[in-house]
């Protein structure tokens, strides 16, 4: 690989670059959680009086935010400690702030909570023992329905040649990002600043206001060097406590997780079921019904998003003439529900690949062959009634197939080879706004978010503006700033960052070149040029440094300064085939083949992947290095989820296994050799038909193992992960 | 209790007031001399993030007490001088070896120890099989087996 050297390298590597967990202020204090011990009781008392009495110690709980932040109007439904009933296991009740960590850890232990337990529900099939054959509709559990239908279902089974059903369980996945949560609240002159680590600065600005009820024009956030997000640091978890002590006590106040409470308290994908059938005549589906119960823990009634938008991706890239889906959000206690990598697509990937491999094999087809014969296609409508953009994925498909076929031929026994798709779709729907400073001798872009590791920003928004400005990208600066100085900017989530924010800077810039145009004084295309260390724009014949078309206040402040929007439209979706809640069109059609080769141990189940192919619909590529890491690395995380990630919930929602040890993210021995295809000319959302590459790298990965491990074994899985013992069992070895 | 605490760090003698008995080696040097370029992942010796080298030999700092390595000569990712730490720091440059960062210095001073230990000749197999207990999130790996692979390519 002969990529330039990333523009980060060289602090992260001498350790000078500082993370959340870094930060560290002149007299702060240190601040501990004071955590539910129940999943669901009755608030009885909570005596503060004891922290209090030790040196040092602050103390914050439900009772002291009225005098705190006085006339505040916080939202009623997620309050920031909760005053009658405890919704999840380790919810904060309060929070404490002392002089030292050892310190504050005491304090919080010093509490006196008296909590009524109640009984905690901690599965969702035991909500709906009788699901999917009785309505889960009336139960006050459920959070949010979404059903949508269309065609005549009922016709289509009736008639079908095979009609094949099956019931997938997936499992409950940690983001692992390897960074704890970490955060530094101020309060000075009346408004608090914030430092965190954060995927999303505006986001938590946005959560931070609206949990303590105070105006955001009262709270400045500045992100820090993020030590890994993968979805768990897009909202706020820990800054809002760490606002209400460094109030209470005047000081900056620290809040950090260590790593078993971030596993503890940390948001992600909960457990599924999903309830598959498929009818199929003459080798073509006929039908589909799909049911799903989304575990959501503690989310709120009625904000949940998850469930309308995986169900989109339980229907898979696939046509069917007549379907039905449902969908219910189950509340558990839990913590809420929260976003992981593509949330719940690759467990959807997982459920519809190998239901479809089964109902083949029903029916006596070719799996490949029958879901390549099914696969959208650009002009296609998709079940929901949206038209199919530009989409690599059938293509793709049969490279992958082509991979499969040679690796079949030379594999030994025991081997078996897989073949699985995904898609999705670029979330430029989350808007932002880049600010662009047109210097002497170089371009700013000015950023409120920071680079999360992926290379988003730091790699790609810089390639991008350089593709589209004709600026060098070693004359393109990324500035960092706060929320108070930065453009609005959703965040860095979504597989949207370098799309939506590159298609920002197109703007940016379409304002700033007529600018330089009309100063140049000769119409004409702009074009950029680095002469003696300095940034030289022509146009129409004219030629001019930049320095030279600077009036004296542009000058002073570094430059000409615009600034571009870009807040994505999604297709339309057919509201006719629309039932009930909320479903999500997408912005443009990313695909994902893949190829897995396993070896499976027939004595023991244990699965090893020998290796893998990746070819990724990416649109156009933007910087090749970090398209093709992004790439190696969601398959890996990916393979984690096949193989060996369950958080293991208990009948009362407790978290069983929360630490690294008893979680097991794959290590460098378990990771293959992974061949990395990146396919462009299939436009997508983002500059230059680039689309989002972040989280759709993920998605086919535990749907490609599952089918290798069944074609090296017969062993048909239809829990996630591929545990030895689940493929021991499949295989009757238990 | 707490007593004072006399050991090298990066090649500077190095005298630290007051180190409580049961205080980590990694709160030691992140949190009293302000290297803070050793990262706190998990705590329990899980991840590797918090390796430093101690007499050359690679620790998980969080699970040694400072007191343990007293009059001993730690090194950590921070060391400007130490020429095993710049090839690994070199390779990993050159091989995009990084991504969020954080367990960065974890294998950049694990590598390093492992050249100390094997040599600097060391077949890239025997070395990627010492990270084994170093994780990162975010590569996959593989551009951290690219780096290892073009190590030899690194000046000495």
């Amino acid at each position: 690989m002969t990529a330039a050297v990333r523009p980060d390298a060289a602090a992260k590597l001498t350790g000078s670059a500082p993370y959340g967990t870094d930060l560290d202020l002149p007299g702060m204090r240190w601040g501990a959680l004071v955590l539910a011990p129940v999943a669901h009781g009755t608030i009885r008392a909570v005596d503060l009086a004891p922290a209090r009495a030790r040196p040092g110690v602050t103390a914050v709980g439900a009772a002291d935010l009225p005098a705190l932040f006085p006339g505040a109007q916080g939202d009623a439904e997620r309050p920031l400690f909760p005053t009658s009933t405890v919704a999840y296991r380790n919810q904060p009740i309060a929070a404490v702030a002392a002089p030292s960590l050892a310190a504050a850890r005491a304090a919080a232990r010093a509490v006196r909570l008296t909590i009524d337990p109640l009984p905690a529900v901690g599965d969702l099939e035991a909500i709906f023992p009788a699901w999917p054959g009785s309505d889960a509709g009336a139960s006050p559990h459920v959070a949010a329905h979404v059903r949508a239908r269309h065609g005549d279902l009922e016709a289509a089974f009736r008639g079908a040649e095979h009609v094949v059903g099956e019931t997938y369980r997936t499992a409950s996945v940690h983001q692992v990002a390897l960074e704890p949560h970490a955060c530094v609240a101020e309060w000075t002159d009346g408004s608090f600043r914030v430092r965190t680590s954060t995927q999303s600065p505006f986001g938590v600005r946005e959560d931070a206001a609206s949990i303590l009820g105070i105006p955001e024009a009262s709270i400045v956030v500045d992100g820090t060097w993020v030590g890994g997000g993968f979805g768990g640091k897009g909202a706020s978890l820990l800054e809002p406590y760490a606002m209400a002590l460094a109030r209470a006590s005047g000081r900056p106040v620290r809040l950090a997780l260590g790593y078993e409470e971030e596993f503890l308290l940390g948001r992600t994908t909960l457990p599924a079921v999903v309830r598959l059938e498929t009818a199929v005549t003459g080798g073509r589906i006929v039908g589909r019904r799909v049911r799903l119960l989304l575990d959501v823990g503690s989310s709120l009634p009625g904000r949940d998003f998850a469930t309308g938008y995986s169900i989109g991706f339980l229907l898979g890239p696939y046509a069917a003439p007549a379907f039905e889906v449902e969908g219910y959000a189950v509340r558990t206690h839990k913590p809420p529900f929260g976003p992981h990598r593509a949330p719940f697509a690759p467990q959807c990937a997982f459920v519809v690949e190998s239901h479809l491999d089964h109902v083949a094999r029903a029916a006596g087809l070719d799996s490949e062959a029958f879901r390549a014969a099914h696969l959208w296609t650009a002009g296609a409508t998709t079940p929901l009634g949206q038209t199919v953009g530009a989409f690599g994925l059938p293509a793709l498909l049969e490279r992958a197939r082509a991979t499969a076929v040679a690796w079949r031929a030379a594999a030994p026994a025991g081997h078996g080879v897989g073949v699985a798709v995904g898609f999705w779709s670029t979330s430029t729907g989350a808007g932002g706004e880049a600010k662009l400073r047109l210097g002497p001798r170089e371009l700013t872009i000015v950023e409120g978010e920071r680079e999360i590791g992926s290379g988003s920003v730091l790699v790609g928004l810089r390639a991008a503006a350089a593709r589209v400005t004709g600026v060098p990208a070693d004359r393109i600066r990324i500035e960092y700033a706060d929320t108070a100085r930065a453009p609005f900017d959703s965040g860095v989530f979504g597989s949207r960052t370098t799309a939506t924010l590159g298609r920002a800077v197109e703007e940016a810039w379409g304002t700033l070149a007529a600018t330089v145009v009309e100063r140049l004084g000769r119409p004409g295309p702009l074009s950029v040029a680095v002469e003696h260390d300095e940034l030289v724009v022509a146009a129409g014949g004219a030629r001019r440094p930049v320095r030279a078309l600077l009036a004296d206040g542009e000058a002073a402040s570094g430059g000409l300064e615009a600034t571009g929007r870009h807040f994505g439209k999604g297709g339309a979706i057919d509201d006719g085939r629309v039932v009930d809640g909320a479903f999500y069109p997408y912005t443009d059609f990313t695909g994902s083949a893949h190829a897995a080769e396993v070896a499976v141990d027939g004595e023991t189940g244990s699965v090893r992947v020998v290796r893998y192919a990746a070819f990724q619909d990416v649109g156009a590529v933007v910087d090749r290095g970090t398209a093709e890491a992004q790439v190696e690395g969601a398959v890996v995380m990916g393979l984690g989820q096949a193989l060996t990630e369950e958080a293991l919930w208990s009948d009362d929602a407790r978290l069983e296994n929360a630490g690294l040890l008893d979680y097991r993210i794959p290590t460098l021995g378990e990771a293959p050799p992974i061949e990395v295809e990146l396919v462009e000319g299939y436009a997508g959302a983002g500059p230059f038909g680039a689309k989002g590459l972040g989280e759709p790298p993920i998605i086919p990965v535990p749907a490609a193992v599952a089918l290798a491990v069944r074609a090296a074994t017969g062993a048909h899985a239809t829990e996630l992960p591929l545990t030895p013992e689940r493929v021991a069992r499949a295989l009757k070895l238990l | 209790m707490t007593a004072g605490l006399a050991l090298h760090v990066n090649g500077r003698a190095t005298t630290v007031p007051e180190v409580p008995a049961d205080e980590r080696l990694l709160d030691t040097l992140r949190w009293r001399l302000g290297l803070k370029g050793t990262k706190e992942g998990c705590r329990t010796g899980d991840c590797g993030a918090c390796t430093v080298l101690v007499d050359g030999a690679s620790v998980l700092s969080c699970l040694t007490l400072a007191h343990d390595v007293a009059g001993g000569h730690v090194t950590t990712v921070e060391d400007g001088d130490d020429p095993d730490l710049a090839r690994v720091r070199a390779t990993f440059a050159r091989a995009g070896a990084l991504q969020c960062g954080y367990c960065t210095p974890g294998f950049v001073v694990a590598l390093a120890g492992l050249l100390k230990e094997r040599g600097r000749d060391a077949p890239a197999d025997e070395l990627l099989d010492g990270l084994q207990g170093n994780l990162c999130r975010c590569t996959g790996y593989a551009a951290i087996v690219r780096a290892v692979r073009g190590l030899a390519r690194e000046a000495p």
